[in-house]
């Protein structure tokens, strides 16, 4: 056991294994965009404020500027890109589009990724909880109401119902 | 520019060494909620990073003789998913559900709330009508069990000393008793709270017996209003009685004014959502 | 008209590419060698600064460029806001792209560092050693008016602009008016709050033009570095990117001067990107405003007079304020026929971050107040606040208060009408202590630029071989649907498939100059100009197909990649084989068109009369709102938005522009205020300062009148920024509908709510 200047990683960042060495202070948000080039995951405001960083670690999803990246060590880590082959995030993703839920985009991934995370948690929310869900990702283009649309569509559709 | 170091512990025995050699310039860090903002913002630029994610022996809820223990580790989502929490500690469950927004609390801990001693916290403020004892241990010396009351010492100052972790928080189970938590934000959600307030009380026919009121951002601690208590022990609960109840809590809060909101405002906000508190756990 | 394409409600093609992550915004792109700038900023909001020293940061290891003022070959020059017309110094203040001998503002830019890395660039800041001396600074805009106030800038006065109109006599009128309604109305600082940070990337391209891809809603600001080095307009591109949110806060230059001076300096590509603390304290703010309005009735509620008095706060450059205060002096009066008014509008200059373009643009804040107006009229007379609007708002003939007219349709009655009567009838107060109340407002705002500035838009289509279609048109997208709605455009024109079409924008090089992504503007010019494109090209290939089925032109139509005869169906060419025809024989299968706006003459006295704007956009919000008495918490209930949007071009799209604008006005009404104390910023974060999250707003109902009276494509209006008229007055007139209480400054905060029904009871 001993103080490190630099901390040596080792993590499964959307199904491939990364590894990396990092400085003790460094946020997983910085190593996934600096050192593995995920460029999906955006940063808005590096203070845990706005919820465009959101990834899935270990399995659930949070703000990655408020994780140091040195914490993630063994831990598996998916971004939205990494989730492109996941039906449910598909599914997301077209009923983000289809319903209007992608303005600037910017928010887009943080969104997708904290409602399907969300989703698999609770596959059959009311809208209020959808509301709920998403309260830790901001918006400042589309007012909401078409990303509360988008994901409700999934879990009507999901549920046999027409969307 | 910033010197961090870092070390992962795997045992609390680690951890303690670490923090008896390290002494202030130790930064524990869990859910890293609190040191992330802090160090992107400059706020601390230096120390040791102890990260004491790797402590499996600080994790979950446990519940021994009606005490029920929060491990360092447990994170507020996991409160929330806890059915002990939810109905022998529901004023702590009500606070968790309101905590920050489900990504933040999906990271952080009960304990770390507690360890920031923000006046405002909203963990804080059910944990001091619940009587919530802060469990810590040092090398030096050894395990000491603070009431959080004599644990809050200030805003972001508490009895903890460097070389100390906390281990966990424990509490009576609260299940005979009726509580509420409210929470007066500026907004819905990742709200800083312009004032929280918990009550936890036994009602015997219309009679309040043992009522436990906390409130925050009403004073450099999160506190307990004890003559408000005093002054409810044994009464009928009436209209007057609350309103009277209400006065009374203004006389033993001091809040101050910010960017959010006027201390008069708080001291306003104090009196009704006293009543509001109680009227709703009997509700 | 019959349309397949337009008016459709189709996901826009960006739509995918950003939900799978595939966008690479301005910040996700780097290049090799790349260096890392950082600014360092003023700590003081008025201060001398006595020296510079960056010996220290220029030796420390990493470093390779640090710039002040003197090292800018032209540091002070007239601020452009991408216009192609020169103004006159009157509607165009002073650029500064680096302090000199003193510094105006909290956070404004003193000197430059280039560095290997993020993290030596910033530790090179701290080595810059700047000696101020701190001086008075002037913080309110009324005292920054007076005589002997301290002066922010190089001027002995701080007035940056004052306007008037004059119609009728109000003094006059006023002492025949039944009732007269006096308030002073106030509206906070406000900040865009986009959620994607100022950033962008530049390099010298191998024949040594300076490229900059950033994130802006104005590539034409590349006339502006091209002349902060010192280089000719042709040696500047600017590369727009798919920009993360704007809301006028992307408007005026932001990080292209400093990443061109460095590029030049260093020889090596530099990026650039703001912290969200940085970004608060670089960009502009909205305007705000202090007004004075005095409004007169008669008895049965016709409105005989107004008089109003605007102050705006400039902050400490002047930027876009000239253009913001006339667009408020223009909406002073709002939608309404009023025969007498008055209207006197100030600009000051003060040491407060600057105040410019915000989504709304100087229409916002007078529309607070004239709709607080009316509401308090309506409730002294008695009059519910539908009918006293019906009695006095603006008809189809009827003129502005400078005397313009109003080309098309003026839809306010109907918008006001319809969204009113959405709401339905009131329900009961939820509890003891929670008292609905609703509220109506209406707003009027133009689209497009103010007519003077003679815009302009061009657009280049063209048809590939094989019957596929390529769009060139220089426009930012916010992610409002610009590039979108083009695309749509030239589906419909051409009858091509909108998967087939690629549009390539916002390349100061490459890509047809279509003018700014503001005002409004986008889809009414540079739709017009793509409309204009496709129809010559259509037109070429009708003319080519007439003459192979030997039919009249006019018996032709393009659908389905087809040129159908109309009289027989059956009797068509292929798309492809026209193209190919047009090909053999040189036909040229492109055309790039250029819409121009109406043009008018300068304004050169202070009272401003005759047309200002091309068109204006009408709308309303009314809203239902639960004010909890004993805390002054107000919960919004319900929404509902009519707008006159001429035609959606895709309601998708449309209803996004009001859903977001709304809200964005929810918080203006209600969370948002942007505090600034003695010049020093207290909000540093979206933890200070509040943005609606998903739980703070209801779902908007909206309607959409499409009249086609637009003079956009197809008889659109636009829509983007009058989206932020009106929600934040019908709020406020809620709020007084419920309790009684009248709010006159934003944002209604529980408190402030609180305070006034205790002074009630």
């Amino acid at each position: 056991m001993e103080i490190k200047q630099e901390v040596v990683i080792r993590v499964k960042v959307n199904g491939s294994e990364v590894n990396a060495t990092v400085s003790p202070e460094e946020s997983l948000l910085e190593f996934l965009r600096d050192r593995v080039g995920s460029y999906d995951v955006k940063c808005g405001c590096k203070q845990g404020d706005c919820g465009t960083c959101t990834v899935v670690l270990a399995g659930q999803a949070v703000k990655s500027c408020l994780v140091l990246a040195a914490q993630a060590d063994h831990k598996e880590i998916w971004t939205l890109k990494g989730l492109e082959n996941d039906q449910l995030m598909q599914e997301l993703q077209n009923s983000f589009a289809k319903h209007g839920a992608v303005q600037c985009g910017f928010c887009t991934p943080g969104m997708l990724v904290t409602a399907k995370s969300f989703l698999e948690d609770q596959p059959n929310p009311s809208r209020g909880q959808i509301k709920a869900a998403l309260s830790g990702n901001l918006c400042r283009c589309t007012g909401y109401k078409k990303i509360v649309d988008a994901v409700s569509a999934v879990v009507v559709s999901r549920a046999g119902g027409c969307v | 520019m910033s010197s961090f170091t870092y070390i992962a512990p795997m045992t609390v025995e680690e951890t303690l060494s670490i923090l008896h050699k390290q002494g202030p310039m130790a930064r524990v860090a869990a859910g890293c909620t609190n040191i992330m903002p802090e160090i992107v913002s400059k706020k601390i630029t230096e120390g040791v990073l102890v990260d004491i994610s790797g402590l499996d022996e600080l994790r979950g809820i446990d519940v021994v003789d009606n005490k029920i223990t929060v491990g360092a580790l447990t994170t507020i989502n996991q409160l929330i998913h806890s059915e002990v929490i939810e109905h022998r500690a529901t004023v702590l469950w009500q606070a968790c559900r309101q905590f920050a927004d489900p990504l933040v609390r999906n990271r952080a801990t009960l304990c770390g709330n507690v360890a920031k001693a923000s006046p405002a916290a909203d963990g804080v403020v059910p944990l001091l009508a619940l009587e919530a004892t802060v469990n810590v241990e040092s090398l030096r010396t050894g395990k000491r069990e603070l009431p959080i009351e004599e644990f809050l010492m200030g805003p972001g100052k508490t009895a903890l000393k460097p070389d100390e972790l906390i281990l966990s928080v424990s509490f009576q189970a609260a299940q005979e008793l009726l509580g509420f938590f409210i929470k007066f934000g500026l907004r819905k959600a990742m709200a800083i709270s312009l004032i929280n307030i918990a009550v936890v009380f036994e009602l015997t026919g219309k009679t309040i017996t043992q009522p436990r009121i906390a409130l925050g951002s009403v004073a450099p601690t999160a506190l307990r209003a004890r003559q408000t208590e005093a002054f409810l022990r044994g009464r009928e609960i009436t209209p007057e009685v609350l309103s009277q109840a209400a006065e009374l809590v203004k006389g033993e809060i001091s809040p101050i004014g910010d960017l959010r909101a006027s201390g008069e405002y708080r001291l306003h906000l104090a009196g009704v959502l006293l009543r509001r508190a109680i009227e709703a756990a009997m509700a | 008209m019959e349309t397949t394409v337009v008016g459709k409600r189709l996901p826009k093609f960006d739509a995918y590419s950003k939900a799978k992550g595939n966008i690479m915004y301005a910040d996700d792109f780097s290049l090799p060698g790349m260096l890392y700038a950082k600014v360092l900023r003023s700590k003081y909001p008025a201060a001398k600064i006595l020296a510079f020293n960056t010996e220290r940061a220029r030796s420390y290891p990493g470093v390779q460029a640090v710039l002040t003022s003197q090292d800018v070959p032209n540091n002070n020059l007239r601020a452009k806001f991408g216009q192609s017309t020169d103004v006159g110094a009157n509607f165009e203040g002073l650029y500064r792209v680096l302090a000199e001998e003193k510094v105006r503002f909290m956070g404004e830019a003193i000197a430059l560092v280039a560095a290997d890395s993020e993290q030596i660039a910033e530790a090179a800041l701290d080595l810059i050693d700047i000696t101020y001396e701190p001086l008075p600074g002037v913080f309110d805009p009324v005292e920054a008016l007076k005589e002997d106030a301290y002066c922010v800038g190089d001027n002995d006065s701080n007035l940056v602009s004052k306007f008037k109109i004059r119609k009728g006599d109000v003094d006059a009128a006023f002492e025949k008016a039944d009732v007269i309604v006096e308030n002073t109305y106030r509206v906070p600082c406000k900040d865009h709050s986009f959620i994607e940070p100022e950033s962008g990337v530049a390099w010298i391209d191998e024949n040594g033009v300076v490229t900059i891809r950033v994130s802006t809603q104005v590539i034409e600001h590349y006339r502006t570095v091209a002349e902060v080095l010192g280089v000719p307009h042709n040696h500047v591109r600017v590369i727009g990117t798919w920009v993360g949110g704007g809301f006028g806060g992307k408007e005026d230059i932001s990080v292209e001067s400093f990443l061109a001076l460095l590029t030049w300096k260093t020889r090596r590509p530099v990026k650039l990107t703001y912290t969200r603390e940085e970004s608060f304290l670089a960009h502009s703010k909205r305007h705000p405003f202090i007004m004075k309005y005095k409004t007169g009735a008669t008895k049965d509620g016709l409105l005989v007079a107004l008089e109003a008095e605007l102050i705006a706060d400039a902050g400490a450059y002047t930027f876009l304020t000239p253009w913001v205060l006339l667009y408020a002096t223009v909406n002073a009066a709002g939608p309404y026929n009023i025969p007498n008014v008055k209207v006197n509008t100030f600009a000051a200059l003060t040491n407060n971050p600057f105040s410019s373009a915000y989504r709304g643009f100087g229409a916002v804040q007078p529309n607070f107040a004239y709709e607080s107006q009316m509401d308090e009229l309506a409730r002294i007379l008695n009059i519910d606040p539908l009918s006293i609007r019906l009695k006095n708002c603006l008809q189809q003939g009827d003129t502005l208060t400078t005397g313009a007219d109003f080309g098309g349709y003026v839809a306010v009655s109907e918008v006001a009408e319809k969204a009113w009567q959405a709401l339905g009838a009131k329900p009961a107060h939820k509890r003891k202590n929670i008292k609905i109340g609703r509220g109506l407002a209406i707003g009027m705002m133009s689209y497009g630029r103010l007519t003077f500035l003679h815009d302009t838009s061009r657009s280049y289509i063209k048809l590939e071989l094989d019957g596929s279609v390529l769009i060139r048109c220089g426009i930012p997208d916010l992610g409002a649907g610009q590039a979108q709605a083009l695309v749509q455009i030239a589906g419909e024109e051409l009858g091509v498939p909108l998967e087939k079409i690629k549009i390539f924008i916002a390349d100061t090089s490459l890509t047809p100059l279509a003018g700014t992504s503001t005002a409004t503007r986008q889809l009414y010019m540079s739709g017009n100009a793509t409309l204009k494109a496709a129809r010559e090209v259509k037109a070429r290939l009708i003319s080519k197909a007439a003459a192979l089925l030997n039919t009249e032109k006019t018996n032709l139509k393009l659908v389905e990649e087809k040129i159908v005869q109309i009289s027989e169906p059956d009797k068509y060419l292929a798309l492809s084989v026209v193209i190919g025809q047009c090909s053999a024989d040189g036909d040229e299968l492109y055309s790039e068109a250029q819409f121009n706006a109406p043009f008018t003459d300068v304004p050169i006295s202070e009272v401003i009369t005759g047309q200002t704007f091309a068109d204006f956009t009408f709308g309303a919000y009314a809203v239902e709102v639960a004010v909890d008495e004993e805390t002054g918490a107000v919960n919004l209930e319900r929404v509902v938005a009519c707008y006159d949007v001429g035609k959606a071009i895709n309601p998708l799209n449309v209803e996004g522009q009001l859903e977001g604008g709304g809200v964005d006005s929810i918080g203006y009404a209600l969370t948002e205020d942007f505090k600034v104390e003695q010049g020093y910023l207290k909000s540093h974060s979206f933890a200070e300062y509040l943005l609606p999250t998903a739980l703070d707003v209801p779902d908007m109902e909206t309607i959409l009148v499409e009249s086609g009276a637009g003079i956009g494509p197809y008889g659109a209006k636009g829509v983007g920024e009058p989206s932020c008229n009106a929600m934040a007055p019908a709020i406020i007139n809620a709020i007084r509908d419920a309790v009684g209480v009248r709010i006159t400054s934003l944002p209604a905060t529980s408190e402030k709510v609180l305070w006034e029904i205790l002074a009630r009871n």
